[in-house]
């Protein structure tokens, strides 16, 4: 694959293998590649709560004609751009991360609890959630 | 004139949905205008559970990511702390591993086809599926000692060596008698054909644009199976079902014939372990197991579309994180788009022909 074009247009990006760290841009490089390189499927989108705070989402894209895996990586704080306009899968990583790591999808207005209730409160992938939470025995009555 | 839409909530305890899922549907009379699936009321936690626990102590856990399928997913963590200690399998065990997923694929697909049929109103045909599925179930559980949840593929090998090989012999003889029985039974019923034939079209841009991997990308016409690049399959022949009409009758049909497929696979294993010699392997050592730092990624052709797991390691006993990917939980994303502007009833038989299992989607 040429990548000579990928890094004139981007050219703050780290090339390790077939692993792209970016930046910034991120709706911005998911669109260019898709564009120009035969990857038409976004097989999922990994989250990792690092241990300097930060939350590295990793872009997993895989073409089903040449059979090649392109990994896009990015480290966000609690925001980061949407893409579901361009892979409609991303609707279900990105609802998935935002319930699970509290990371804010700009450009999606679907996000919601997924899997933890409604008004829960942190988000439990995240190394620096309280994990005895009193909540977890499901008592209503319990005041403390 | 004002148009009235009605809020109506499919599930979570409805019959047809699999277990827990719910749906929550907007409709104009009987006609669907949005649907927006809720998923979470079977979430168990499984990526959590994963960083506190060591890599033996989670292993049994897996075969319930998916419990139609237990085998994909004990393989796959396998295959991640394998490749984290550049173990090369023994053929013996390939074989054998190759063998059991296959008839796990088998009774995961023939399961679907008696749920499908059920949820279409004929009940009879999900008994004679479970007869059927009972065969294979028997057997896993004469080798592995449970019927679902086998904890049988360990770090570097197998639990112990395969036996009782002509009950396969015995599955793989009678089993094509009755999937012909089942094509004589619903393929050419007018009532299934009204409820399957050119419903819930998916189409190929559609299907890949949500992820969709699997059979229910095959039946699409994509040309795409995960089995062909797998390091274990090497040395099998696999045949690959793609289908071109992309309706839900065209999912049933490549759930069919693909057990066919797998029947196939099986019978080439089978031949190789009966003529083996003694398992022979060097299993890893599982306590104070810890893998180099790093990140590990295995995929595999599951039942339901392709599973991944990815595992990052920073050598401790635990995983820093580990995450899985499972095919239902894109399908369950692929409703919001599928059942729009479909009939309340056809919603049912579509969700159902695209073979969503749900602690596969919660997790």
């Amino acid at each position: 694959m040429d990548w000579n074009k990928f890094c004139e247009v981007f050219a703050d990006c780290e090339l390790l293998g077939n692993k792209i760290l970016i930046k910034s841009r991120l709706h911005d490089v998911i669109e260019f590649v898709t564009d120009n390189y035969p990857y038409d499927m976004l097989k999922e989108i990994i989250a990792i709560h690092n241990q300097d705070g930060l939350v590295e989402l990793v872009y997993h894209l895989y073409s089903t004609i040449d059979e090649e895996n392109l990994l896009i990586s990015i480290l966000v704080k609690d925001r980061a751009e949407s893409i579901v306009d361009i892979f409609e899968s991303a609707q279900a990583d990105e609802n998935e991360i935002y319930d699970l790591f509290g990371i804010k999808f700009i450009g999606n207005d679907k996000l919601k609890r997924l899997y933890m209730p409604e008004n829960w409160e942190g988000h439990p992938l995240r190394k620096d959630y309280v994990q005895d939470d009193t909540r977890l025995c499901w008592n209503d009555d319990n005041d403390s | 004139m004002t148009i009235t839409t009605l809020k109506l909530n499919l599930g979570p305890q409805h019959p047809s949905t699999h277990g827990v899922l719910r749906l929550i549907l907007e409709l104009d009379g009987e006609k669907i205008l949005s649907c927006e699936p809720d998923i979470g009321y079977l979430h168990r936690g499984m990526e959590k559970m994963a960083e506190q626990m060591s890599y033996i102590q989670y292993l049994p856990t897996v075969d319930r990511v998916d419990y139609l399928a237990g085998f994909f997913y004990s393989e796959l963590l396998c295959r991640i702390v394998e490749q984290a200690q550049c173990v090369e399998l023994p053929d013996k065990v390939r074989v054998i591993r190759v063998m059991l997923l296959e008839l796990n694929r088998m009774a995961s697909h023939i399961l679907w086809i008696g749920m499908f049929l059920m949820d279409l109103g004929a009940t009879s045909p999900f008994f004679y599926t479970f007869r059927e599925r009972e065969m294979i179930l028997r057997y896993f559980e004469k080798i592995s000692g449970q019927r679902m949840m086998y904890n049988y593929f360990v770090f570097g090998g197998v639990r112990r060596d395969i036996d009782y090989l002509e009950d396969v012999e015995e599955i793989l003889s009678i089993l094509p008698s009755k999937l012909d029985d089942y094509e004589k039974l619903i393929e050419e019923n007018p009532i299934f054909r009204r409820r399957v034939v050119n419903k819930g079209i998916l189409e190929k841009e559609t299907a890949l644009n949500y992820a969709i991997t699997g059979v229910n990308l095959r039946a699409s016409g994509v040309d795409f199976d995960y089995r062909e690049q797998d390091y274990l399959y090497k040395g099998f022949d696999i045949g690959k079902v793609i289908l071109k009409e992309k309706d839900s009758m065209a999912r049933y049909r490549a759930r069919v014939l693909e057990i066919k497929e797998s029947m196939k696979i099986v019978r080439q294993a089978l031949d190789y372990l009966k003529k083996s010699s003694p398992l022979e392997q060097k299993l890893i050592n599982p306590i104070n197991l810890k893998l180099p730092e790093g990140d590990y990624y295995a995929d595999i052709e599951a039942p339901r579309g392709i599973a991944s797991c990815f595992v990052r390691s920073t050598g401790e006993k635990e995983p820093y994180r580990l995450k899985w990917r499972t095919g239902s939980y894109y399908s369950v994303n692929l409703l919001r788009k599928l059942l729009v502007g479909e009939y309340l009833n056809d919603a049912i038989a579509i969700a159902g022909s695209l073979d969503i299992i749900l602690p596969e989607v919660d997790k």
